[in-house]
């Protein structure tokens, strides 16, 4: 697809998404969903700096605070519409990115992260003392109810998720221009080796604060309307550690080489730490996105996307077809359910009687079960089939004892409906096409046999 | 012939060692030459120097009557100055094609005013991945070649960059008899379509069958610049090389 294209569907996509959240009518929807689709905005924008060029920034918080300060400024010097400041929140935060950028990129590895991490350090300390935009006590800034679009009367916060709809599509299209482009090469090869693209003509410094102030302008423009989303900023929680964390582990979980990695490592790990804040409770989340993190970097360095990629070469090494295109399907959705799993079982913890305790656990059993099985489908060069199956059969017999320990309606039709994804699993991977996936792995046994 | 590359008092030190002491070297255009010395003699640093990787600290370096100091390496490899490195360092996450189309977009396209479309990058690198013998690999990653394929996707890389003057800094190493003749041949090829070839080398065979002069260094110094024949016969050449 051609980039003025991608960016009309992208637009699109946005605003459909928007279109069905409105239909659903649902207030919590659009404050829930504004943070994924924030955190959209950041993993793209980390990435570009991050994923394509190599360059680890821990300081994402920092320019984050940078656009919501600016918009607290504004606020209280001469109230702007939010448009208008998300053009000054990325003036402001790219050339904070262009300066830090200058400063800082000749520096490598952990020395360029630590110097970014000294930004979020220096920029918090001038925030608390700038009494102005409230200081270390805060600032409150009072959201009005509705405003005016073209005519219609929308809710704030809905016009303000819409506004992150369509900011998100932005940096999505600009992450997928810059990929396909000559910028896009160049940026790899600074990932690669700096010295080795210096011999082929490609003007690393350059770059590289293209990259710090593109990066840096997006993470801006995501702060910027955050204030109003809010109603009250404080420096603590602004320049907190959590956005930092999630703008890394959100890439390196989806995988930090395409532009479609950082969006699918957002959403999964954005509705997750969502979910978690209203299941459990919201300190929970940084563990989760921690363990995941850990997870991802021992068992797929690459990120999910790497991980199907590697699949699919594996498998089919000419063209991905039906049969690996199927397997996938069926590991990923084994893989997001058991995570969700997870996540509930954590909650069933919280109130512990003894049939929520054997709930859980079964519900973790379940879940580690899943999650084993799909990784074992995607590795299928290590794994034999064998694996995989056994993992899919004991879910059957996992999920039936609980169904049996919770026979409240809801639980039989979830569970009703896991199984019958664990049975198609089972009767999915018996079939002699999908077995020859494993070819390599069955030709050594008859070798051995 | 006028000089291509002009270096006049060429000092480089690395703390209290003097890895480059005064070189002074010219290259006419269109020539093929020879540099050798022993190990740390400086032959490397002396790459670095000439190509910006390294910054000169005494002398000049003078490309097409232009002095190069401070510049930095890209804007040399714009120029037309393009080296290969002694260990290759291909591009890991890119294709051997993307890995060629690299110093295309950036260098070629440049000298071209950005006038190079998508359609002649295309054909450009498929020509070098023929001329390299690379075609069959243009979709596999560096990881999956071999050392043979992975030297000469090194040379063919700094040959994309369309130079005036190549230094191939020991693009032999390792390989085996008939794969030293293959490069040797393939750089006698581009030097015979209007490049100027340095090269850098211990394989003696390969050295004087290409080498039309040979230049010696000897702990940052040079001690010999000549005919082939005449010079790996100067005693003081003898001396460095086998001790007495």
């Amino acid at each position: 697809m051609r980039n003025p294209t991608f960016f009309a569907a992208a637009i699109g996509a946005a605003a459909a998404v928007f279109i069905v959240a409105a239909l659903i009518g649902n207030d919590y929807l659009f404050f829930a969903g504004y943070t994924v689709v924030q955190y959209i905005v950041l993993a793209a924008a980390w990435n570009m700096l991050g994923g394509y060029c190599g360059y680890v920034n821990f300081g994402t918080a920092a320019f984050f605070a940078l656009g919501a300060y600016t918009t607290v400024f504004f606020h209280k010097a001469y109230p702007l519409p939010i448009p208008v400041l998300l053009v000054i929140a990325a003036g402001v935060s790219g050339l904070v990115g262009l300066g830090t950028g200058y400063l800082t990129l000749r520096l490598r590895g952990a020395f360029f992260s630590i110097a970014t991490l000294a930004l979020a350090v220096v920029l918090q300390t001038f925030v608390v003392n700038w009494d102005y935009v409230g200081g270390s006590r805060g600032a409150y800034v009072i959201r009005p109810d509705s405003v005016d679009v073209f005519g219609f009367q929308l809710d704030y916060v809905r016009y303000l998720s819409l506004i992150m709809l369509l900011l998100a599509a932005v940096s999505v299209a600009i992450s997928r221009a810059i990929e396909r482009s000559k910028l896009g090469y160049g940026f790899a090869t600074i990932r690669d080796d700096e010295l080795a693209a210096e011999a082929s003509g490609v003007p690393t410094l350059r770059l590289k604060l293209i990259a710090t102030t593109l990066s840096g302008a997006l993470m801006g423009m995501a702060g910027a309307p955050f204030p109003y989303y809010i109603g009250y900023v404080e420096p603590a929680s602004t320049f907190g550690l959590t956005y930092a964390v999630n703008a890394i582990a959100m890439p390196l979980i989806g995988g930090t080489t395409v532009w479609f990695g950082p969006l699918i490592g957002s959403i999964l790990l954005g509705t997750l730490t969502q979910i978690a804040t209203v299941t459990i409770s919201s300190a929970v989340n940084l563990l989760l996105v921690g363990l995941l993190l850990v997870g991802f970097v021992i068992v797929a360095p690459n990120g999910l996307v790497g991980l199907i990629r590697e699949f699919l070469r594996a498998a089919s090494p000419g063209r991905p077809d039906v049969r690996s295109i199927g397997l996938v399907a069926v590991a990923s959705y084994g893989f997001i359910v058991g995570v969700l799993e997870v996540v509930f079982s954590l909650a069933a913890l919280t109130a512990p009687d003894a049939t929520g305790l054997m709930l859980a656990f079964a519900g973790l059993v379940l879940a580690c079960l899943w999650i084993v099985s799909a990784y074992g489908m995607m590795t299928l060069q290590r794994w034999s089939p064998l694996m995989a199956t056994i993992a899919f059969a004991l879910s059957i017999v996992v999920g039936a004892i609980h169904i049996w320990a919770d026979r409240t309606a809801f639980n039989i039709s979830l569970w009703g409906a896991g199984g019958a994804v664990a049975i198609v699993s089972l009767w999915f991977l018996q079939r002699r096409y999908v077995q020859q996936l494993y070819r390599p792995k069955l030709t050594e046994l008859e070798v051995a046999a | 012939m006028s000089a291509l590359l002009q270096v006049s008092g060429l000092g480089k030190r690395f703390g209290g060692f003097v890895a480059l002491d005064g070189i002074d070297l010219e290259v006419a255009e269109g020539e093929r030459l020879g540099l050798i010395g022993p190990n740390g003699s400086g032959k490397s640093t002396l790459v670095n120097c000439l190509c910006g990787t390294l910054a000169n600290e005494h002398g000049t370096v003078t490309f097409e009557g232009r002095v190069l100091n401070g510049m930095p390496a890209h804007t040399r490899t714009r120029l037309g100055l393009a080296r290969s490195f002694q260990l290759p360092r291909p591009f890991g996450s890119m294709s051997v094609a993307d890995n060629l189309k690299v110093p295309l977009l950036y260098a070629v396209d440049r000298r071209a005013h950005g006038h190079l479309t998508a359609a002649q990058t295309e054909e450009r690198c498929e020509e070098l991945l023929r001329l390299v013998g690379l075609v069959d690999c243009a979709r596999k990653f560096p990881r999956d070649l071999t050392q043979v394929d992975m030297r000469k996707l090194e040379l063919a890389r700094a040959m994309a960059a369309e130079p005036k003057l190549l230094i191939a800094d020991e693009a032999m190493a390792g390989l085996s008899h008939s794969e030293v003749s293959d490069i040797v041949a393939l750089l006698i090829r581009l030097n015979e379509r209007g490049t100027t070839v340095i090269l850098i080398e211990h394989i003696m065979r390969a050295v004087m069958h290409f080498s039309q002069r040979l230049v010696v260094l000897v702990s940052g110094r040079k001690i010999a610049d000549g005919k082939p024949e005449e010079v790996i016969r100067d005693p003081e050449v003898e001396r460095a090389y086998l001790g007495q």
